[in-house]
């Protein structure tokens, strides 16, 4: 047997390793000071954050290590916006400082980072085995994150749900995956597409137009391990337990950032993998229409549940629930335009979502409630965050011209045009059809917020006394939803790269 | 070789069953153990069966020894949190629903 | 190359030992016994991995599973379980269903995997010296995720000491 140095090439990953390396300095920094200053560790995420931003600029795309990494465009669009919820989730972490995280300022800053590590190198991977491992590093620290409140019973409970519902799923992933390899003896991902679109003897048969039951069994594992990382039904039980009970900003970094690198795992595995399973050319869609299913099942589960809600976390987690169900009616549609329309829609999603965790946060640590009734008045007392507020929601319900709108709309254009092109995809039309009656939900539950927000009188209203960071975050926010609402071109554009880095293997 | 697929399908139920019922926090964890350890063996058994001169089963089954490890640690560390907080680390007596 | 097909009594042994451990483990109700059948069970595993010229990993398991992560739960055993020794029902009212879709389950993949021929044996064996030919692919092939996972390491390890330490300190 061969050995062989692979071709290193340590410039590409130079925006990681910084990343890591500045995650370090942070927490040792902290400790040295004796952790007197109390922002200074955030401030210092922050600029290790932009500096990764810059680098990125200047890093090439291509492969180093052999195969094991590849910085292509799905993993460059993926990266900002792994970047872009790190910085805000620290940026609306703020107000935690002084108070709840006190005595592990740097080890809070610091774990962020390292997860933001690890979905980058999830991003970039292009073999099974970095895939795992990148994966692994993006929840381990999430796991301690949403812990962290150490006397916060709800925070506890929220930290052993989140990592026994996480192992769970990775054990059920790695036993598919396992199969895989079996059937195909290999764990690079382009070998495994190629050696299943070509041979005979794997688990998928060509001749038949098929999969072979084991293979089946395979892609339901996975489907299970993935569809709990991206909490589709009937995988969604532990969202709204661990949503509410963890911190809020670190609720806002998992239904973007975690939600996003699971959103990249499918991606990387079902699509760039498993395609010819999916090949709407060759009838029946062995996975296509059970993750449909699963889509579908996700828009009416979250929408209607989140009716009943109280608490604005758990509210916003089942809206969270539902808007993976609208993401993966993208990813089904296996033209150009559906990766594009998901990076789009999480891009969207970042800004909006980031937004709003941060006017709940702010208002969590000047009251201490998430409930929905206790931001009656608000609109009197605060102007700016009512405004905001109602901002972020239009835009997650889809209101036009926000860049929520955009989303939903480039996300069933792109489903309504693969059914077009395929045969037998009638039930793309079904599963947009859902998608809009279940959107119609959407302005309900919304709209009550709004409602609370502007028209209940309350004696004792809202009092918010603001930060500037929270301030900073909620602009930020805002800016995006309004301006890549008002002008979607670019992310388009930037988006639009995608499809070609899965090897140009889409029509 | 399917005999050790078999032995790998029955330890995961196993897991899987005790990870559904048990009520203690590391009995609960315990079987995520075993899950592990099931896909452990599929990824030993083909290598040596299937991949012939190569050894990526291996590899990435000691990778996942390595991640359940530092899993565990993880999950025994906020056990112990869960025992400061509630005296005890039965499910059902710090959670009124089961995942 | 001896013929997949066929397994010595040695397999029959091992897997026995696993699978009843296996079930006790998820079974028993003492907590600290299920801790010391989960011991039994993987090094069972670690014999499995023997049987099939693993020889690296089976030490591996014994090293990482055996020595740290049950040592490890045995401590949290002791830690936490004020009810070390008694005997308290340990499983919850979802049994009864959970017992029926996991037989479900189980008699599914084994009618699967028994009914599966689409295997491509390979035709040469496994390379011989096991331990330098891991060794060299980690630092080689696999380099990229045997560092990663260095980081992964770290971060495990901060977060751990962070939820463990007392807020004393």
């Amino acid at each position: 047997m061969e050995f062989q140095l692979p071709e290193i090439n340590l410039q590409l990953m130079a925006p990681e390793i910084f990343l890591f390396l500045w995650a370090l300095a942070v927490m040792a920094f902290d400790v040295t000071t004796k952790r007197k200053s109390s922002s200074t560790a955030g401030n210092l995420a922050l600029v290790g954050l932009a500096v990764t931003g810059v680098i990125m600029v200047f890093t090439d795309q291509g492969r180093g290590f052999g195969n094991m990494f590849f910085n292509d465009s799905m993993a460059v669009f993926f990266k900002v916006i792994f970047l872009a919820a790190a910085f805000m989730a620290i940026g609306s972490s703020f107000g935690l400082t002084h108070t709840r995280i006190l005595n592990h300022r740097g080890e809070y800053f610091g774990l962020i980072l390292l997860s933001t590590v690890g979905m980058m190198f999830l991003a970039s991977s292009s073999e099974l085995i970095s895939l795992y491992i990148g994966l692994e590093l993006t929840t381990i620290p999430l796991f301690v994150l949403a812990a962290f409140f150490k006397d916060d019973r709800k925070s506890v409970e929220a930290g052993i749900k989140y990592l026994v519902v996480g192992a769970f799923s990775s054990a059920l992933l790695l036993y598919g995956l396992s199969f895989i390899y079996g059937l195909t003896g290999t764990t690079d991902i382009a070998q495994i597409r190629s050696i299943l679109a070509h041979s005979a003897v794997a688990g998928f048969n060509p001749a038949y137009q098929e999969s072979t039951p084991i293979m089946v069994m395979a892609v339901l594992a996975i489907l299970g391990g993935i569809g709990f990382k991206l909490a589709l039904p009937p995988f969604h039980q532990w969202v709204p337990d661990v949503y509410e009970g963890a911190p809020t900003p670190i609720t806002a970094f998992l239904s973007v950032g975690s939600k996003a690198a699971g959103l990249v795992a499918f991606a990387k595995i079902m699509i760039m993998g498993l395609y010819d399973l999916y090949d709407p050319s060759k009838a029946p869609n062995d996975w296509g229409i059970l993750v449909g299913v699963m889509a579908a099942a996700a828009m009416i589960v979250g929408n209607v549940l989140a009716i009943r809600q109280t608490n604005i976390k758990r509210m916003l987690a089942y809206s969270s629930i539902a808007h993976a169900g609208y993401v993966m009616v993208g990813m089904l549609a296996l033209n150009s335009l559906g990766l594009a329309s998901v990076g789009y829609y999480m891009f969207a999603y970042l800004f909006t979502n980031m937004g709003a965790f941060a006017i709940v946060a702010l208002i969590e640590d000047r009251t201490g409630s998430c409930e929905i009734a206790s931001y009656a008045g608000l609109s009197k007392t605060s102007p700016f965050l009512a405004i905001s507020m109602t901002i972020f929601l239009l835009s997650l319900t889809g209101i036009p011209p926000l860049a929520g709108f955009f989303g939903k709309f480039y996300v069933f254009a792109a489903a309504i045009k693969m059914a077009e092109t395929g045969s037998g995809l009638t039930w793309i039309y079904w599963l947009v059809g859902v998608g809009l009656v279940t959107s119609v939900f959407a302005l309900y539950y919304y709209a009550n917020v709004m409602r609370t927000m502007y028209f209940v009188e309350t004696d004792s209203p809202l009092k918010v006394t603001m930060s500037p960071m929270a301030v900073a975050v909620i602009v930020i926010g805002v800016v995006g939803v309004v301006v890549f609402g008002l002008n979607p071109q670019p992310i388009v554009q930037f988006a639009s790269d995608m499809p070609a880095a899965l090897g140009a293997l889409l029509p | 070789m399917q005999y050790y697929l078999m032995l790998a399908a029955l330890l995961f139920v196993i897991g899987l069953f005790g990870v559904i019922t048990r009520r203690n926090t590391i009995g609960i964890l315990m079987s995520l153990e075993l899950m592990f350890n099931a896909a452990n063996i599929n990824l030993v058994a083909f290598n040596r069966y299937i991949s012939g001169d190569g050894l990526t089963g291996q590899i990435f089954a000691i990778f996942i020894i390595v991640v359940a490890a530092a899993e565990a640690t993880i999950g025994l560390a906020i056990v112990l949190l869960i025992y400061r907080n509630w005296r005890g680390i039965d499910t059902d007596s710090y959670s009124v629903m089961k995942w | 190359m001896s013929d997949p097909g066929s397994v010595g009594i040695a397999f029959w042994i091992l897997s026995a030992i696993v699978l009843i451990s296996g079930l006790l483990v998820v079974s028993l109700k003492n907590i600290f016994h299920c801790a010391l059948f989960l011991m039994l069970c993987l090094t069972g595993v670690a014999g499995i991995f023997i049987l099939l010229h693993a020889e690296f990993l089976a030490a591996a398991q014994v090293l990482v599973y055996v020595g740290a992560v049950s040592v490890l739960m045995i401590f949290a055993v002791m830690l936490t379980s004020n009810l070390a020794r008694k005997k308290i029902v340990q499983t919850n009212q979802n049994a009864l269903v959970a017992f029926v879709s996991c037989v479900a389950f189980v008699v599914g993949a084994l009618w699967l995997i028994k009914g599966t021929e689409v295997w491509k044996f390979a035709t040469e064996a496994l390379p011989a010296n096991n331990t330098m030919t891991i060794g060299k692919l980690l630092m080689t092939e696999f380099m990229l995720p045997f560092e990663v996972v260095s980081v992964l390491l770290v971060a495990a390890m901060i977060g751990a000491i962070v939820l463990a330490r007392g807020e004393e300190a």
